[in-house]
């Protein structure tokens, strides 16, 4: 009886965490705040009043609320769950972060590649939901999108074996609780100077995941109607948009994972964690929002171009350095 | 409370859909108007769709000429509901200059319910985001009608 009384509390324990602390609430609620703050921001950089903060939140709501039309030439299934895919990948990412002495709710020994085949799951099911709602435009911002997708993985890969390397050494280590308990022992990674190439490339890295302009070429309302998310109407909407947002969260998230673990608070890891935790989310965040208002949309094929030389070539910088173990 | 939420959102996010019918592009250039940093309507939480299925408000300017009727009305089934039909200028309502033209349908009442009406030959700014406020308010009653 005791055996099946703690399995049934473990059970409850994991769905806690998938449901609630670090996982979907917490992301959807991060995540929504930070899509108000770089409105906002964004606004008062145009010189603009610019909406609430809570704006998002409003968003959300209101498309939960309208009706949910799926056009006769969609596949309905498909259709409606590619939204849920995304958002079940994106709150699963959240378990596997130690963010400032939070140990992370899973860890395992591999955690950075099952975060990269997480990461391009929400990109993927923006495809294949695109793809079964049977519309041209829908088909133009899906090609556009796998070009983004394309463009962005290979510097990604290379920003994490960087950090991989200059954790693990020669046997290269992949879990992140290893690089939390390294950067505590050695300082935050941003800080050795081999690495803030890779940093900077990351940080270039986060605008085309999320798709906020320069990088926003899949969902480019004024040319090609808002690209994959043409059709959809309503809740399943609502989900793409709730999405874009814990995609916003769980990068930031990820940057300070890999590149801010180094700050011991001792025994205020509570308090101290939790507003070091919101300082660098918002200033991750800003650095987005920045590019953002300075710029306007590029080209698929400048895009394209711009990862895979200038992004590239920094992450490819950072990871010739540390192989030489600079 | 999710439905009181809901009710409550509408008003405060409304997306805006702008369909041009042959319009002289006076009143487009003042709804973009309200769009600048000098007036902002974002800071109601008004926004730009990019597809008539975002949109919460339809924005039509113009004296819906021929060639655009048969488009305006396809364009207004895809808004899925509750949602708005605003008419800016004196065109949608009225032919304005326009009327007894063999290629002009106004007024616009001829082919769906319009909610509010910003009459002006161009409205001011300032009128249109009356407009489009009270329209917000219209989407909260037929949201909460719809239950």
């Amino acid at each position: 009886m005791p055996e099946f009384v703690s399995n049934l509390l473990n059970i409850l324990l994991v769905a806690l965490h998938v449901l609630v602390f670090p996982g979907l609430l917490f992301a959807a609620v991060g995540g929504l705040l930070l899509a108000g703050i770089d409105r906002k921001v964004l606004a008062r950089m145009q010189r603009r009043v610019g909406p609430p903060i809570v704006q998002p939140f409003y968003d959300f709501f209101k498309l939960m609320g309208k009706e949910t039309i799926i056009p006769a030439a969609a596949r309905p299934g498909i259709y409606q769950a590619a939204p849920i895919i995304g958002m079940v990948s994106l709150s699963l990412m959240m378990l596997f972060f130690p963010i400032f002495g939070h140990s992370a709710a899973f860890a395992t020994k591999a955690d950075l590649i099952v975060i990269l085949y997480l990461l391009t799951i929400p990109a993927v099911a923006l495809i294949i939901g695109g793809s079964a709602s049977g519309s041209p435009f829908a088909g133009v911002g899906i090609s556009r999108e796998m070009v983004v997708m394309l463009g962005y993985e290979l510097p990604l890969v290379m920003v994490l074996l960087t950090v991989a390397k200059k954790v693990g050494g020669d046997t290269m280590t992949f879990a992140l609780e290893d690089i939390a308990v390294w950067q505590l022992a050695n300082g935050s990674l941003l800080f050795h100077w081999s690495m803030i190439p890779a940093a900077i490339a990351f940080l270039l890295i986060i605008p085309a995941e999320v798709g906020t302009q320069p990088f926003d070429v899949a969902e480019a309302e004024t040319e090609i109607c808002e690209g994959p998310l043409i059709e959809y109407s309503g809740a399943p909407l609502a989900i793409f948009k709730l999405n874009t947002a814990m995609k916003m969260f769980v990068m930031t998230a990820l940057f300070q994972v890999l590149f801010l673990g180094g700050i011991d608070l001792g025994k205020y890891w509570l308090l101290g964690g939790a507003v070091l935790f919101v300082i660098s989310a918002v200033l991750t965040v800003l650095c987005m929002t920045f590019i953002h208002a300075i710029t306007a949309r590029l080209k698929v094929e400048h895009l394209f171009k711009f990862y895979w030389t200038v992004v590239a070539g920094l992450a490819l910088v950072s990871l010739v350095l540390v192989w030489f173990g600079l | 409370m999710f439905k009181k939420l809901i009710a409550e959102s509408m008003t405060k996010s409304p997306w805006i859909y702008h369909v041009n019918t042959g319009s002289c592009n006076g009143c487009d250039i003042e709804l973009v108007a309200c769009l600048t940093p000098r007036y902002d309507v974002e800071r109601y939480g008004f926004k730009l769709a990019g597809t008539p299925r975002h949109a919460d408000i339809v924005v039509v300017s113009g004296p819906i000429t021929s060639q655009s009727k048969d488009r305006l009305i396809r364009t207004l089934e895809q808004v899925p509901n509750p949602h708005c039909v605003v008419t800016i200028g004196s065109c949608p309502q009225s032919g304005n200059v326009f009327k007894g033209s063999y290629s002009v349908e106004a007024p616009l009442e001829k082919f769906c319910e319009v909610d509010v009406a910003i009459a002006g030959c161009t409205p001011k700014p300032e009128a249109i985001i009356e407009g489009l406020y009270k329209a917000a308010q219209i989407l909260k009653k037929k949201r909460e009608a719809m239950q």
